[in-house]
């Protein structure tokens, strides 16, 4: 089975075998898990850096916030979609206490990717040497010096010896 | 099935828990009576990570004293825009006030001193007069003021203690309020309070610039052999104009409506620039932690300077024509506070 999703997921697999293999999927939680598994693993090879664990609870989670809106002539339907919802939550919430939690023990991880989208740095060159003027003009009057240290001793550095040749 | 994976990819970012999301975790507890167990644990255990401290500022009064009262020598490193720059550093105070040695190790060989508000170096083998240090004189410049300001627009919070350069420090982080400013985290030596290392964080935490040091003495036995030297130089310069002769106050009617809040005034001036026909303009604006300076001058510059942003380790610098004017933003702030400011900079009159 693990090799069929392997062969599956590499696009190899015939179209009929794969569709049973779907199927499969959709009913048997251990093959989704399988699945889901071989894709965080895909992940972690190709992209080190962001790794996306049990993102599609979290999918699922979030849409659970998403208004629903029920037809108020449907009562049963209603009955158990409520049922389901509030077991489901339950559920996720639990899932997600555990996420937020690993979350916490890497506390960078969830700002970085909060911030992503807001993320807007435009294109930008190295500052030209005949601008050295403006920044040793700024770093003379700077009031904050004190508190930059180091960085501010040696922007001195740079910047006069542009000023002086 | 590779597209479906991707497109789940691209959802994560709106996906993700928000851990501070404590409004929507509100709702849940009146919707869903199940997750009121979640919905305690989860606070729980937000509160113990709750260990924001209020006032760290104390530290900041000791790093500014330090910085002057303290003699020390060492080597310390600078790395911005993936370069890495050496200098060694001497700093001593005598009677008639403080001296300060810089030399690069690497690259050109340059020498730095400064003293009595004014930096000299060493330009073919001769001391000449490089500029001065008008905002920082003999006595630790960190006003109550600023120190206000710092207060309102950054979060301090100890992050404990490390190791640099073989001493102990205390780590302390700056959070900005908005992302209109950088991060800084600081490593300050706990026994003399002088600044040890150094960080300007941006968006992701992305490392801007940072310094260090890699060896320092502290007090003990220093060479000041240098000093003589540089006194020398100074006497014969006697006549010299004082250093801030091309620079005198103004109120030139410009005003920048769209800095971030927070940062007030510190200056305003009319100074000679090098290369320059007509005075520059010069506004210094500070929010305790960062500044920006907006300069102000008539566009008669020959060459077509394009308009811009540049930028070098957590400095970055945007300028633009603007009618007749020639108006460029230099600051240590994430490049769309500099873009900000300088397209609300307009005339006001007189």
């Amino acid at each position: 089975m693990k090799q069929k999703i392997s062969v599956l997921m590499d696009g190899e697999l015939f179209e009929d075998e794969a569709e049973t293999l779907l199927d499969q999927i959709k009913r048997g939680s251990d093959v989704d898990n399988d699945w889901d598994m071989y894709h965080l693993i895909g992940d972690v090879l190709r992209q080190p850096e962001h790794i996306h664990c049990g993102m599609s609870n979290k999918i699922r989670e979030r849409m659970e916030d998403e208004p629903v809106v029920f037809a108020p002539r449907v009562r049963a339907v209603k009955q158990r979609m409520r049922t389901f919802a509030l077991s489901a939550a339950a559920s996720l919430s639990a899932v997600g206490v555990v996420a937020w939690m690993s979350l916490q023990i890497s506390p960078e991880v969830a700002p970085q990717l909060a911030m992503q989208q807001t993320a807007f740095r435009p294109a930008s060159m190295q500052i030209k040497p005949d601008a050295n003027d403006y920044l040793a003009a700024h770093q003379e009057f700077s009031p904050s010096a004190d508190l930059n240290g180091g960085a501010s001793y040696i922007r001195t550095v740079s910047y006069s010896n542009g000023a002086a040749q | 099935m590779a597209a479906l994976h991707i497109s789940e990819q691209s959802l994560t970012a709106t996906a993700l828990p928000s851990k501070t999301d404590e409004n929507q975790l509100g709702k849940k507890i009146v919707v869903r009576l199940p997750v009121l167990f979640c919905g305690l644990l989860l606070a729980v255990v937000a509160n113990s990570h709750a260990e924001e401290l209020p006032a760290n500022l104390d530290w900041l009064e000791v790093v500014a004293f330090a910085r002057h009262q303290t003699d020390y020598s060492g080597v310390f490193v600078y790395q911005y825009d993936n370069r890495v720059e050496t200098t060694s550093i001497v700093h001593v105070n005598q009677p008639d006030g403080e001296y300060e040695k810089l030399e690069s190790l690497d690259g050109p060989q340059r020498e730095i001193i400064s003293h009595d508000g004014r930096i000299w170096g060493f330009v073919n083998h001769k001391m000449v007069q490089l500029g001065s240090n008008y905002g920082h004189g003999n006595f630790p410049s960190l006003l109550p003021e600023q120190l206000a300001a710092l207060k309102a627009n950054y979060k301090a919070k100890l992050l404990g203690v490390a190791r640099v350069a073989g001493y102990n420090t205390q780590v302390i982080l700056f959070k900005p309020i908005d992302n209109l400013r950088y991060a800084h985290e600081i490593w300050v030596h706990t026994d003399s309070g002088l600044l040890l290392k150094a960080a300007v964080l941006g968006d992701n935490n992305k490392v801007e610039e940072q310094y260090a040091f890699t060896q320092l003495q502290i007090g003990g036995k220093i060479d000041r052999s240098w000093i003589k030297e540089c006194d020398k130089a100074a006497a014969k310069l006697k006549d010299a104009p004082p250093a801030n002769a091309d620079i005198k106050p103004i109120n030139s009617g410009w005003v920048a409506d769209m800095l971030p809040s927070g940062f007030k005034k510190t200056l305003e001036i009319e100074r000679l620039m090098h290369g320059r026909h007509a005075p520059v303009t010069q506004m210094v604006f500070s929010d305790g932690l960062s500044s920006i300076s907006i300069f102000i001058e008539p566009n008669d510059r020959d060459e077509d300077d394009e308009d811009g942003l540049s930028s070098r380790g957590a400095v970055n610098l945007y300028h633009k024509v603007m009618d007749k004017e020639l108006i460029t933003v230099v600051g240590e702030v994430p490049p769309r506070t500099v873009i900000q400011v300088l397209d609300s900079v307009r005339y006001n009159g007189k």
